[in-house]
């Protein structure tokens, strides 16, 4: 079973790296942005998937909690700045 | 970024949220010992909600609810129980922040009484990491000026 | 003899056509002030909406029912419910439902929230199964070889009142994919829109029913239907 969650948590590190390029290459900042909150959505379920690696969910559920909220503050954060600063 | 805008969907779902955000980190405060967390990170978790609160409502609504006198005053009293609870374990005879002694006054055996003197040093942690964590956010984003002092700096400039 | 008979007659049917038509103008006039009244209390009741007036719910309920649904969620969370972690709990979520008790609330219509969460629960498997589909439409647009998008933006008014209504409906518009919403400006919402086929399924409306069946609005006559008529109708005044 937990060769399935691995194999899971693998192909999700293959779409991370792919948006990775959007992160690096984006032309302006906008794109950035976008692809460093969906690379937040990603890393979540890899902290999960984790978990069941290591067979205690109970904990990594709340670090990966903790992570969507820091990440959905820092992306409406980062959209004000932008949106009052051009 | 602290006017008053109207991107109602932002707002709104700010508004929903801020409870559920702020009854977390209370429960990561309360259950370090069992799972992940403790006090810095439930005040980081604090600092976050009050900061999406400005975010999105602007300065009037935060002044409105909680006036930034009364944060800095609970990171005084976040500090003023950290070293409340080590100088009871002074005055009660044995280290400072040996907890063990507590057990004296909270009649319970000493293993309880660590057990609780922590939950109290992790709740001054938490006070005082939120208020400075929205301290500090604030003064960022205001560049140290109030927005009272700026419309009445203009107000002179447009009349002097 | 004829004649003048004849000329009585178109008399009489000019009189009659005179009459009908002063009437005719009369209820012109007073369609157009009453819509014109009741465009402005439309507009003041959306004024009211956007600065967060709260108008039928009291503090004390709104401290209730927060503070029951901050206990629930600090029972999910932590497992353990002996009478220390319990006791904690009841002051934590009190202080909370305290210092934020009309921020979960506001303009919410007193009496309706069971009807409104039963109404919720319902919607929310016939939006997996819309997001289920225009996924595999979006992802067989994505992977053919030649992409035949056609991105566009629509723009519709919406007949939905409350805040929380329209950003329901936002909100399920940017789930489904193939749309995102841009902007939402008084009553106008900006959906960008990938395809002809996926605008399509938008503009019939049928998301924006089901909303304003879940929040219970939207059950009374439209009023910019009967803005629409009053223009054509002060065309027809004139040209009488």
């Amino acid at each position: 079973m937990s060769e399935f969650f691995v194999a899971v948590g693998l192909g999700l590190c293959l779409l991370v790296f792919l948006v990775l390029y959007r992160v690096i290459f984006g032309p302006g900042v906008f794109n950035r942005i976008a692809a460093i909150s969906a690379i937040g959505t990603k890393t979540l379920i890899i902290l999960l998937v984790l978990g069941y690696v290591y067979g205690r969910v109970d904990m990594f559920i709340d670090i990966s909690m903790v992570y969507a909220l820091l990440n959905f503050i820092g992306c409406v954060a980062a959209a004000k700045y932008l949106e009052t600063e051009r | 970024m602290i006017d008053r805008s109207d991107d109602i969907i932002i707002k709104t779902i700010a508004r929903i949220f801020v409870p559920f955000i702020q009854l977390y980190a209370l429960y990561v405060i309360m259950h370090g010992h069992y799972s992940p967390g403790g006090g810095f990170q439930g005040g980081v978790i604090l600092g976050a909600s009050l900061a999406l609160l400005l975010i999105t409502h602007g300065y009037d609504e935060i002044k409105r609810r909680i006036p930034e006198g009364v944060i800095i005053l609970l990171g005084s009293v976040g500090v003023l129980i950290y070293a409340g609870i080590g100088l009871t374990c002074l005055l009660l005879g044995g280290n400072y922040l040996d907890y063990g002694q507590l057990s004296v006054i909270l009649h319970v055996d000493p293993a309880h009484a660590r057990s609780l003197g922590i939950l109290g040093v992790e709740l001054g942690v938490g006070f005082t990491v939120m208020a400075i964590m929205y301290s500090i956010f604030f003064d960022i984003a205001t560049g140290g000026i109030l927005p009272e002092d700026q419309k009445r700096e203009e107000k002179v400039k447009r009349e002097g | 003899m004829e004649v003048t008979l004849f000329i009585h007659a178109a008399d009489d049917a000019f009189r009659i056509l005179e009459n009908a038509k002063m009437q005719a103008v009369g209820l012109l006039d007073t369609a157009t002030r009453l819509t014109s009244e009741t465009r402005w209390m439309e507009e003041k009741k959306v004024q009211t909406i956007l600065k967060g007036a709260q108008e039928t719910r009291s503090g004390l309920q709104n401290f209730l029912a927060t503070f029951v649904m901050l206990m629930a969620f600090w029972a999910l969370l932590s497992g353990k419910f002996d009478a220390f972690h319990l006791s904690l709990g009841v002051i934590c979520s009190g202080i909370v439902a305290y210092l934020s008790h009309d921020l979960l609330f506001a303009n919410v219509r007193v009496g309706d929230g069971r009807v409104i969460a039963r109404r919720f629960l319902g919607y929310i498997p016939w939006l997996l199964y819309e997001i289920v589909t225009a996924n595999f439409y979006v992802a067989y647009l994505a992977v053919s070889p030649k992409m035949p998008i056609d991105p566009q933006i629509i723009r519709f008014k919406t007949k939905l009142e409350s805040d929380i209504s329209w950003v329901t409906l936002a909100n399920s518009i940017t789930l489904t994919p193939g749309t995102v919403t841009i902007d939402v400006a008084e009553r106008e919402f900006m959906v960008h829109a990938l395809d002809r086929k996926v605008a399509a399924d938008l503009d019939t409306g049928e998301m924006e029913d089901r909303v304003a069946h879940i929040f219970m609005e939207a059950d009374h006559i439209y009023i910019q239907d009967v803005l629409d008529v009053s223009r054509i109708f002060a065309e027809l005044k004139r040209g009488i």
